[in-house]
């Protein structure tokens, strides 16, 4: 790999001009979040200003990729129920699958699949804020719409290759960017000041081992994406099911036994989230 | 199971999956065997699409079981010496192959 043109691919994914700057009412709810003084009601009152935020956010969490059992109507409940930071993580998703639904609908149906997928594993495993994981679900590939957005002629070398050599888009990206789809969206989640429970399942999803403070989250979204690419479940680039680290499967210590209920219930959560869109225009598809 | 067009829908058929109206409500529980009056009063309630349990319904241009069972195979080609991989597409495909029996 040409090092001049590895830090050039680098240069220009890192400053992505063609990605959305974040609404700055994430900047501004961070800022009131950090205020003790701050009731559930002002930050209601701050979100529901954008009337299309707020309507997009209330659909995101009636969603079955968070699974609440009863439907969620005001945006006072969601922040309660789902905590701060949970919707600070759903706005940018909100605000980041605009771009990702327009670019590439099957890339956008594999990361749906995935947050399903993540947020069955996290209830199964008891973890603490399920819906977190299913945001780092959703948002794990961001790093491929940056580089289909800023460098859309390697984009397309890098499609070519893998389908000629038959290797994973992943091994692709390495040979011709000198790096991947992970390591992008990595810089992307850290400057948009995403969690560091966002940030390292984005850049360890196919190398959870690497994961130092956030494993659980990283080996979740790690067999996810394996799992939700073994259902053939939207496109991910390639066919492949990427392979399974060894670390990553102990930390998630699933038995044989789980896997028919989990694949059961992970199918049952797919059928309704099929045609799922935050376009708030569109009707619900399926409204039985 | 499969989510077919209430229009698709006929007597005999059972829900696998029960249907909600757009507030929740449970308007017909999973197990419900259709009937012409049941599948008029439903449509009456702009029930648009119901899961039933099997395959009972040919959809043009779906990929036959064998198609997708060769499909996975392909998929998992890569991570063939993967134990719990192996293991996994065992169970999808035992799932499929389930689901698509028409009994």
């Amino acid at each position: 790999m040409d090092e001049q043109k590895r830090a050039e691919f680098k240069k220009v994914l890192r400053e992505i001009k063609n990605l959305p700057t974040l609404p700055g009412i994430v900047a501004k709810l961070g800022k009131m979040a950090e205020n003790p003084d701050t009731t559930t009601e002002q930050m209601g009152r701050v979100i529901s200003k954008d009337h299309i935020l707020a309507s997009k956010l209330l659909k995101l969490v009636n969603s079955a990729f968070y699974g609440f059992p009863q439907r969620i109507s005001s945006l006072n409940s969601a922040i309660i129920l789902l905590g701060f930071n949970v919707i600070k993580s759903l706005i940018i998703s909100a605000s980041i699958f605009e771009v990702m639904e327009s670019q590439d609908v099957e890339l956008w149906e594999h990361s749906l699949g995935c947050a399903v997928v993540c947020n069955v594993l996290a209830r199964h495993l008891g973890v603490k804020d399920p819906e977190e994981i299913s945001t780092a679900g959703l948002i794990h590939d961001i790093g491929k719409v940056a580089i289909k957005m800023e460098l859309p002629r390697e984009y397309e070398m890098i499609t070519a290759l893998s389908l000629e050599k038959k290797i994973s888009r992943l091994e692709a990206e390495q040979e011709i960017l000198g790096l991947d789809h992970a390591e992008v969206g990595s810089w992307l989640a850290k400057s948009w000041n995403l969690p560091n429970k966002l940030v390292e399942p984005i850049a360890c999803h196919h190398e959870p081992q690497l994961a130092k403070e956030e494993q659980q989250a990283s080996a979740i979204v790690h067999f996810a994406n394996i799992l939700i690419r073994g259902l053939g479940y939207g496109h991910a680039g390639d066919i492949w099911v990427p392979p399974l680290n060894n670390k990553a499967w102990k930390l998630l210590a699933l038995a044989p036994a789980d896997i028919d209920p989990l694949l059961q219930e992970i199918e049952e959560k797919l059928w309704d989230v099929k045609g799922f869109s935050l376009d708030i225009q569109t009707a619900p598809e399926g409204a039985a | 199971m499969q989510r077919i067009l209430l229009a698709q829908a006929e007597p005999g058929m059972i829900l696998a999956k029960e249907i909600l109206n757009p507030e929740g409500m449970v308007l017909c529980g999973a197990g419900t065997a259709l009937s012409e009056p049941l599948i008029a009063r439903l449509s009456g309630l702009d029930v648009v699409d119901v899961t039933v349990e099997g395959h009972p319904v040919n959809i043009e241009g779906e990929k036959t079981l064998q198609e997708e069972l060769q499909e996975i195979d392909l998929r998992f080609q890569r991570v063939e010496d993967i134990v719990p991989l192996m293991y996994l597409k065992k169970r999808i495909k035992a799932k499929l192959a389930a689901s698509r029996s028409t009994v």
